[in-house]
């Protein structure tokens, strides 16, 4: 039983992975830029190393995030068109895009071990924190490799298992929570259709 | 040969339904292998479209506000545009174009104006009688003033897809996007005054207007700290925006006490995906561009509309449309990305100043965000109002016509963008 929920929780955290990793990314070099301001602003030094160093994290942050967003589908695709057709026609389409993207991702990973391998022949260092570039270049075979996953993942989730995959970018869904965020008190008046003087009285 | 590879791969994975970072990319590979180039340099190209200073203003801007939402600065900002143009005719719907304008001088997104001012604006235009297709009109149409009045984040995706000054982008913003607020204002004072919308009046007061300015002091220096850093020169545009960050935190945590560790994590969040399926487009669309630039296609079409029209008026006339249209069916960022690469060489030989150009096509983005079938403040101001999207988008035709005709002003007359810039120096 034990053994059970500790694997469950295991998968949870790896089925997350990216979006652990990003959070710590993100915030480390927000900070990192912070600290930068401080010290370029009230003490009149500007550091070299700093700004590489969050450089280096925002890579890792925008193609592990580009990995998180495949997972939840979040991709900006044009999918109007298919509104014409019945859905069979757009899920098979998509099916085949995504294949394509499966090939777009492969050659990347291919290619950008290439480079790391010719990284690793001829020593590159960055010029002010000294990190040999292969390691910082190791960042694409491994989001691409992710990313890769994640496509075949959501596609099972959607097609085999017959999850429903939430839309991310309705935000409808979530006004309640925008609402709670801003702390906007629960309207009964205007909105949830109780206010018959307004209301009706238009129609 | 090589643009019909680049634009026909492209344009049958767009349609099949790729992502648009996917049918870039796709594209600018199968252009690579057709010339027999070497894959490699699309890692390169992969690396340096994101490693840079610039581009980390991107997530930074979505971060800080998204953390002002939970903060309780974006209500303060709104209830202080409440009490400001409540008292004239439809002055509930003034109030809401100038919350969507403080809105806009803190965010860079459209969208996310439409959801913070909407989700107050609407229900109280509501209860005093406006109608509320009307209401989520006005809401949606103001919102994309969003990304026109500074900072932007599709200002800071065009200055980092064309090399632009952002900051010089910034300032150029400033009047096009005043032109259409007052623009809007001046349209619901029409429209409020033949529906008989009343002002606001029983429950002002000199008072209630100080209390409401005093409590929203904070919310208020926001702009003035973001904003007066950038233009001043103290602060690059990705400095300013973490600092406004940090700021936020500040205020949301010390001062207002709003600001919990759940909201936090769910700005994290969010900033994560939403910038990571941008900068996944700012690669592939380099690797796009940069075949277009190499076999100087932007040429070809610009020598192909020379000889159509010299006239440069017509040019702008037929870009402007051009552009509506696209951001009728896209998705701005990608938009912007796409575009840029195309069409602004073929601007600049015309002798169209870069800057001038990139404030027209955020504003042709913005019409974008009030028109179906993508208009993505229709989705939100339907949301919050509950009327139907067909009903708000024919509500807010008319505040789309009065912005096409700003866009049209700025784009003939270069000095409403380009003559604050030169003033301050830049």
């Amino acid at each position: 039983m034990n053994v059970n929920s500790a694997l469950k929780h295991s998968i949870a955290v790896l089925d997350n992975i990216e979006g652990y990793l990003c959070k710590f990314f993100l915030s480390f070099f927000v900070i990192l830029l912070f600290f930068q301001v401080i010290m370029r602003t009230v003490f009149q030094n500007s550091l070299a190393w700093s700004e590489e160093a969050s450089r280096f994290a925002f890579v890792w942050f925008a193609f592990l995030g580009a990995s998180y967003a495949a997972r939840l589908g979040a991709h900006n695709r044009v999918t109007f068109q298919f509104k014409l057709f019945p859905k069979i026609v757009g899920d098979v389409s998509q099916l085949i895009a995504d294949g394509i993207w499966l090939v777009f991702n492969a050659i990347m990973t291919v290619k950008s071990i290439e480079v790391i391998r010719d990284m690793m022949e001829y020593p590159f260092y960055s010029p002010a924190l000294d990190i040999p570039m292969q390691y910082i270049y190791m960042l694409f075979p491994f989001t691409f490799i992710l990313m890769s996953i994640r496509i075949i993942q959501v596609n099972i989730l959607k097609h085999i298992l017959k999850r429903d995959i939430v839309d991310v970018d309705d935000i409808s869904s979530d006004i309640e929570d925008i609402k709670r965020d801003m702390k906007i008190a629960p309207d009964n008046n205007g909105m949830n259709n109780s206010g018959p003087e307004n209301e009706r009285g238009s129609k | 040969m090589i643009s019909s590879v680049l634009f026909g791969a492209f344009s049958i994975l767009l349609v099949i339904g790729a992502p648009i970072a996917v049918a870039l990319g796709m594209a600018a590979m199968a252009a690579f292998m057709s010339i027999d180039k070497d894959v490699t340099t699309l890692v390169q190209i992969a690396y340096n479209a994101v490693n840079s200073f610039p581009v980390m203003a991107l997530p930074a801007f979505i971060l800080s506000g998204a953390l002002m939402q939970g903060s309780g600065i974006s209500r303060r900002l709104v209830a202080v545009a409440e009490v400001l143009a409540g008292r004239m005719a439809g002055g509930l719907g003034a109030s809401t174009v100038l919350a969507c304008l403080f809105f806009g001088a803190i965010s860079g997104s459209g969208p996310a104006t439409t959801a913070a001012v909407g989700m107050l604006m609407i229900p109280a235009m509501a209860r005093k009688g406006y109608d509320r297709g009307y209401a989520s009109a006005v809401t949606a149409s103001s919102g994309g003033l969003g990304i026109v009045i500074p900072p932007s984040i599709p200002m800071v995706i065009y200055g980092v897809t064309a090399s632009e000054s952002i900051t010089q982008l910034f300032i150029a913003g400033v009047f096009p996007g005043l032109l259409i607020a007052s623009g809007i204002i001046i349209l619901n004072y029409v429209i409020s005054k033949k529906k008989g919308y009343k002002p606001n009046e029983g429950e002002w007061s000199v008072k209630n207007t100080l209390l409401t300015i005093k409590d929203g002091f904070w919310a208020l220096m926001a702009p003035v700290v973001i904003l007066g850093g950038i233009y001043s020169g103290f602060f690059t545009p990705t400095e300013a925006a973490i600092v406004s960050i940090f700021y936020t935190l500040f205020v949301g945590i010390f001062i207002y006490k709003e600001l919990k560790l759940p909201a936090i994590f769910k700005s994290l969040d969010s900033t994560t995906w939403l910038s990571g399926r941008v900068l996944i487009i700012l690669f592939t669309a380099q690797a796009f561009g940069r075949l277009l630039v190499q076999y100087k296609i932007p040429d070809a079409i610009a020598a192909g509309l020379l000889d159509l029209t010299g006239n440069v008026y017509i040019i702008w006339a037929l870009v402007i449309i051009f552009l509506i249209m696209v951001g009728m069916f896209m998705e701005t960022l990608a938009t912007i990305m796409l575009v840029t690469p195309v069409l602004l060489p073929v601007m600049t030989s015309l002798g169209v100043d870069p800057i001038h150009f990139g404030v027209v096509l955020v504003m042709c983005c913005e019409i974008g965000f009030e028109t179906p079938p993508l208009g993505e403040n229709l989705f939100i101001a339907s949301g919050i109002g509950k009327v139907s999207i067909e009903e708000i988008s024919l509500k807010a035709i008319p505040f789309s016509i009065v912005e096409i005709s700003a866009v049209f002003l700025v784009a003939y007359i270069p000095g409403f963008c380009l003559w604050l810039p030169k003033v301050l120096g830049y």
